[in-house]
């Protein structure tokens, strides 16, 4: 019986492991399947960058003709303002980890205005291109050209949509409402892979699609 | 104490799991093995529309006229609804059904490691399975459950649309769903079991997430292309204004060659569990049979194009040509293997182990005339014809179906607590095996004498051929009726299973049958070799499961339920 006994004090400990383990074990459980949720997102956008890609090859004067027309500056801005948010972004889960909270809110609320700004811009360059003739109706000048470079776009731009709804209602307000702690920053964290991707992402479309 | 390995908890504690009943089928659950219900009883449903589609299909082609369909456009879209309905809702959710229910308590786990978002992509399957049978009210898809444009662009009614959003659905479904099987078996392992200890169903389940989680993607980014071009105005596949028709081929066949491997890696993983336990012996070359499952989920993203040999310019078919030989490899490894496991062995001829061979004598065939159809010269003769459907339907139901249907006899003793009917299970077999054979395999014939697939009216002289094929493939569809008639009854009047009727060794069979609510009653403990019949371990547990409740003969033939449980702990 002084087996039982032992096992007794034991048992708490024990529970207490497990539940430590059971933590340990959710945490790399959700890490994994942010990882392989991303994984899935890149073959998405590769096949439309393929699909873009397939255009560009076929038909390079097309694409020069609206390089010429439209010009790269705005998007150059643009690409810029979408590095620099994933900046704020490492610098936030970096203040969250040294412990300061207010830190996080306020480089997550910069991540997500430079987001916004991104998409409003984007909306400008649209409106600037549907003025050029790159439209989505058929019969417009540039409609082949159009076909192909807005559906890729606007599946990013939607990724960044999301990502600042992301930020505000996973972090910020979380954040704001106590929130996080430089023990506990895993939903920054997913946030941040998620944003950090959406930024590789754009790199890879800005190259591909504009100075191509 | 090394040498008790195995705690065989089930075979200690009454039953206290309570069967899954209907109304927890219908609702919200977040229990993976309710979830496993739900999805093979929605697979079963689409079974029967699919099966019933091949019915009409096989009666218009009884007579070389058209006769029971209006026109040439009903019948394409019996072919197009029944290859997807078969492809998307009947076996790749049937593998999940059986990956579901049974990859957690092969782990020994509670549950798998995101139960909700489990229950979220089962849920994605009802509206995509209605989405795909409305199409008959705006005008179903006609263009093959391939859809190449300028077919599923130009030509096809608004059903297609609907087709290209349930698939879209499904698609999303799956990869959610593979997301969840991939975490659960790398990080839910029990301790003591390693990778090279997990039951090769867990590897399959693995080598399926994998590709579904690198493949399905692709096929959502097309369909968004597709449903684009079809509402939107866009012009991806059309050459006229910069597309390209190939494109959707390419994108199209990248998903979906590798998910032939989605579709057929379940059940050879189901195969690897059956044959090893009802054989009575260790899986013959396991880290093989692991491996090259890996192997086929990698390799498989090299082969895509020899679906178009036809259409490819002609210096890349010898190189697609060769990787689609070599994939023939890993497969061929598994083949072998498998009839290693079986030699020498004292093999039950349960109704799960006639499938388990009929799935390897019938899936050798496809795989053999997969390789002639890999050999550019002769698939430029053959493309597009009889040949070819029957090539797909001997690996496909053949392979994959029989798996199956070799899973649920396997495992209904565990997921209900009632043995299915043996005598129905062998009938079951009998008409299937035999209803299989003369429906597909004159297909070969008909198709090197020149019968072209996807046709409803065709030259009088391969209607022999076709009243063969049309008058066995009736007895097929009968045959489905007997198993499923077997697994209303068993529900009542089966016998009691009992925790482990096979007498296996893999954890799934540790616990009562139905399993509890957390599955385990503590923590299981794996054995060190899941396959290991005949190892002292073992031979110790099984003595002791049969001194207790007979030979697995006695308890699928003695009319009484096994022995209670009397003496308590």
């Amino acid at each position: 019986m002084s087996e039982v006994s032992i096992q007794h004090t034991d048992v708490s400990v024990s529970q207490a492991a497990a539940r430590a383990k059971a933590k340990a074990l959710r945490v790399s459980n959700y890490k994994f399947a942010m990882w392989l949720y991303l994984a899935s997102e890149v073959v998405i956008f590769g096949t439309l960058i393929a699909a873009y890609a397939v255009f560009r090859y076929n038909n390079p004067e097309v694409v020069h003709e609206v390089h010429k027309e439209a010009g790269v500056l705005l998007v150059a801005i643009n690409t810029f303002l979408l590095l620099m948010s994933s900046w704020c972004m490492v610098m936030g889960l970096r203040d969250i980890q040294m412990g300061n909270r207010q830190g996080l809110i306020r480089w997550i609320a910069a991540t997500a205005v430079l987001g916004t700004v991104f998409i409003a811009l984007q909306a400008v360059e649209y409106s600037v291109l549907s003025a050029a003739g790159v439209l989505m109706t058929p019969g417009a000048e540039f409609h082949a050209f159009a076909a192909h470079f807005y559906p890729p776009t606007f599946f990013h731009g939607l990724h960044v949509f999301v990502g600042v709804l992301w930020a505000v209602i996973w972090v910020i307000i979380p954040a704001m409402r106590g929130s996080y702690g430089p023990g506990d920053y895993l939903g920054v964290e997913f946030f941040g892979l998620y944003w950090h991707f959406v930024d590789v992402v754009w790199i890879v479309l800005f190259t591909v699609i504009y100075l191509w | 104490m090394a040498s008790v390995v195995s705690l065989p908890v089930g075979e200690l504690r009454k039953s206290d799991g309570k069967p899954i009943m209907l109304r927890d089928v219908l609702g919200w659950s977040v229990d993976h093995k309710v979830i496993g219900v739900q999805y093979a009883l929605i697979a079963l449903f689409f079974f029967i529309i699919g099966g019933s589609l091949a019915m009409l299909i096989r009666w218009e082609l009884l007579t070389p006229a058209l006769d029971l369909m209006a026109n040439g456009a009903a019948y394409n879209t019996l072919f197009s609804i029944h290859g997807t309905v078969m492809i998307f809702l009947w076996v790749i959710p049937m593998s999940a059904a059986f990956g579901n229910y049974v990859v957690p308590l092969q782990l020994g786990a509670k549950d798998m490691a995101f139960p909700w978002l489990n229950a979220f992509a089962f849920w994605l399957i009802p509206p995509a399975g209605v989405l795909m049978l409305m199409g008959w009210f705006v005008g179903p898809a006609e263009a093959g459950w391939t859809s190449y444009p300028p077919l599923s662009t130009m030509f096809s009614p608004d059903g297609q649309t609907l087709w290209a959003i349930s698939i879209h659905l499904l698609g999303l479904s799956s990869i959610l769903g593979a997301i969840n099987f991939i975490v659960t078996i790398a990080n839910m392992r029990p301790e003591g079991m390693g990778w090279f200890q997990m039951p090769l169903f867990c590897w399959a389940i693995l080598a399926t997430s994998i590709i579904i989680v690198m493949a399905t993607p692709f096929l959502a980014g097309g369909l968004t292309l597709l449903i684009l071009d079809r509402v939107a105005g866009t012009a991806f596949f059309n050459p006229a204004e910069g597309g390209d028709v190939l494109l959707w081929q390419n994108v199209f066949w990248f998903y979906s060659h590798p998910a032939v491997y989605i579709m057929v890696l379940p059940a050879f993983g189901i195969l690897s569990d059956v044959l090893s336990v009802h054989a009575r012996k260790p899986i013959f070359g396991y880290r093989m049979i692991a491996l090259s499952s890996i192997a086929i989920a990698v390799v498989g993203f090299t082969v895509w194009a020899h679906h178009m040999f036809t259409a490819l310019a002609p210096q890349f078919r010898i190189p697609f040509m060769i990787t689609s030989m070599i994939i023939a490899v890993p497969t061929g490894i598994k083949v072998f293997s498998w009839l290693g496991t079986i030699w020498g062995g004292k093999i039950r001829w349960t109704s799960a182990m006639l499938f388990g061979l009929g799935f390897l004598s019938m899936f050798v065939i496809g795989g053999i005339s997969g390789v002639m159809l890999g050999s550019v010269p002769f698939d430029l003769h053959v493309h597009d014809t009889y040949f070819v459907v029957s090539h797909l339907h001997f690996v496909l139901y053949g392979g994959s179906v029989f798996g199956l249907y070799a899973g649920i006899y396997h495992w209904y003793p565990k997921v209900t607590g009632r043995m299915l009917d043996e005598r129905m299970g062998k009938w079951h077999f009998a008409l299937t095996y035999i209803g299989f054979f003369f429906t597909f395999f004159p297909m070969h014939m008909a198709g090197l004498a020149g019968m072209p697939r996807r046709i409803a009216v065709y030259a009088p002289e391969f209607q022999t051929w076709n009243v063969v094929i049309s008058i066995a493939s009736f007895v097929l569809g009968v045959s489905t009726f007997v198993l499923l008639y077997n697994m209303v009854w068993a529900l009542r009047n089966g016998k009691v299973a009992g925790p482990n009727p096979w007498r296996a060794l893999t954890l799934e069979w540790a616990t009562s049958s139905p399993p509890p609510a957390t599955n385990f009653v503590g923590d299981p403990v794996p054995f060190k070799d899941p396959y290991g019949y005949g190892t002292k371990e073992a031979a110790a547990y099984v003595e002791a499961v049969e001194a207790r409740y007979g030979t697995p003969d006695d308890v699928a033939q003695s009319s009484k339920p096994a022995p209670a449980e009397t003496a308590g702990d």
